[in-house]
């Protein structure tokens, strides 16, 4: 999956977890607290994440994510070496 | 002081709303269906009484499916429709509105996928504890609607659904609540609790062919009960404080009993079940002679309808002849928490329309349970008492009076 799909990927997740917020206005530096995730909300972002794209966040760097950039990043490097294991 | 009903709502496998339910119940329809949610056909039984029309993106968000379990969504839904019909709640201050609501499984569906996940080694979805835990459905409707009083969930098995409406009139007799919203919520037609109660020899297995004639109370060669889902909630407030915000008057609260058997975990006793009406008869102040209607608990089981007549006719004696019984139960299945709150619904319609539902599949009685069971037809019958058995593992009786507004005067 190439960026683009990651990010549209983890945008759609983003979407169904705050009520009445317009997918069109978050990009990659958007914060998770500016959109209104919780931290439950974030938490459950991550494991449709892992699911979607059959990864695993480490707990200890995914403390540190703040803004969607963060995640898609992740994705991306863990996504290849997943795909070349 | 009085204790009112001034809203109802039921999501149930013969209708979603009381108008919908009632029509049906009334008609002796039968919401008995082969299982649809996961694939049963390798077990004994594949039957169920399912919420087939249930779609919670209809009234809940992306997000909030996804942090419920659907025990919380049927409770919400139910809960949504008896507030609609009480005129809102918006009479009283949100500290004094209680939520008391039954389940004897909670979020079961949730516990049951996410541990074979973990089984399988793959993450567990972070929301399992919260959609899992057996108060969640009383949560969510707090949540949902912002009622920051008393917040309680019994979970008794069979019985959860009249305990958690017996514990709203406590609280209101007792002054903690101005008004509750009362009722039980389930949702296990699952392969665990199917395999489960299997295994204890509890549900019918004869059926798979027949599943409208499967759920029999007090018929003759009856081997079982059906599962169910749903949720029954009801607004109950004091009657003063319901008539001063004009309120329409469905019924009274009249009496609730409990008694617990102390002997065996599963196993229904006579004894137990006659303790609680009796109860919920003297809490109302009225006599065994009053009682004009019973909506019995009556799961289609061998042993358990038979001990239900027993004590019917042990406690009202020659009258248990005249009095009118029926089980909802013959038509949507054994819901287990939901159960006793989908049956007062029931019972309050009895009450409200002078009309009693009819027992289904009732052809040949067994000769043991020899009363008005109301076969097959419903019947016009004007009744101003009803009470609303429930019976539950670990010996809980649970019964509770209803009676017609006018009828206590």
């Amino acid at each position: 999956m190439d960026t683009a799909e990651i990010e549209a990927k983890v945008v759609q997740f983003i979407a169904t977890k705050v009520e009445n917020l317009d997918a069109s206005t978050i990009n990659r530096s958007s914060k998770f607290e500016e959109l209104g995730l919780d931290s439950m909300d974030t938490i459950q972002l991550l494991f449709d994440a892992e699911d979607a794209f059959g990864i695993n966040f480490d707990s200890e760097e995914a403390k540190g994510f703040s803004t969607v950039g963060d995640i898609v990043s992740y994705i991306e490097t863990h996504q290849s070496s997943a795909a070349s294991q | 002081m009085r204790v009112v009903v001034t809203g109802m709502g039921v999501v149930s496998p013969i209708g979603i709303g009381v108008d919908q339910f009632w029509s049906a119940a009334v008609n002796g329809v039968s919401g008995i269906k082969r299982i649809t949610s996961f694939d049963a056909s390798s077990r004994r039984s594949q039957i169920a009484g399912e919420v087939a029309d249930f779609d919670p993106s209809t009234f809940l968000s992306q997000k909030y499916i996804e942090q419920t379990d659907r025990f919380t969504q049927l409770a919400l839904l139910a809960a949504r429709l008896a507030l609609e019909d009480a005129g809102g709640l918006d009479a009283y201050e949100s500290r004094r509105i209680g939520v008391s609501i039954g389940s004897g499984m909670g979020g079961f569906s949730t516990f049951e996928s996410s541990a074979l996940r973990k089984f399988r080694n793959q993450p567990v979805p972070p929301f399992t504890v919260p959609r899992t835990m057996a108060n969640s459905a009383a949560a969510w409707i707090a949540i949902k609607h912002g009622f920051k009083g008393m917040n309680l969930t019994s979970s008794t098995a069979c019985s959860s659904g009249a305990n958690a409406i017996g514990a709203a009139l406590d609280l209101l007799r007792a002054g903690r609540a101005d008004v509750v919203i009362a009722g039980g919520a389930e949702a296990c037609v699952l392969p665990l609790t199917i395999n489960g109660f299997e295994i204890l020899h509890a549900l019918t297995t004869t059926s798979n062919d027949n599943p409208a004639g499967a759920s029999r109370p007090f018929a003759k060669g009856r081997d079982g009960f059906v599962m169910g889902e749903g949720a029954g909630i009801l607004i109950l407030e004091k009657e003063e404080q319901a008539r001063s915000r004009g309120a329409k008057i469905y019924a009274e609260l009249a009496g609730y009993g409990q008694a617990c058997d102390a002997t065996h975990i599963v196993m229904p006793d006579m004894e137990g079940q006659i303790a609680a009406m009796r109860e919920a008869i003297r809490d109302a102040g009225m006599e065994p002679d009053s009682i004009e209607y019973i909506n019995a608990h009556a799961t289609s089981t061998p042993l358990g309808d038979t001990v239900e007549t027993r004590a019917i006719k042990n406690l009202f004696g020659a009258r248990a002849a005249d009095i009118a019984i029926s089980a909802t139960k013959s038509m949507v299945g054994h819901s287990i928490g939901a159960s006793a709150a989908i049956g007062s619904i029931a019972t309050i319609m009895a009450l409200h329309t002078g009309t009693i539902h009819p027992t289904i599949n009732l052809d040949e009685a067994d000769p043991e349970c020899d009363l008005d069971y109301t076969p097959n037809v419903a019947q016009k019958r004007s009744v101003r008492t009803g009470l609303c058995n429930a019976f539950g593992f670990g010996g809980n009786n649970a019964s509770i009076l209803f009676t017609t507004h006018e009828g206590r005067d």
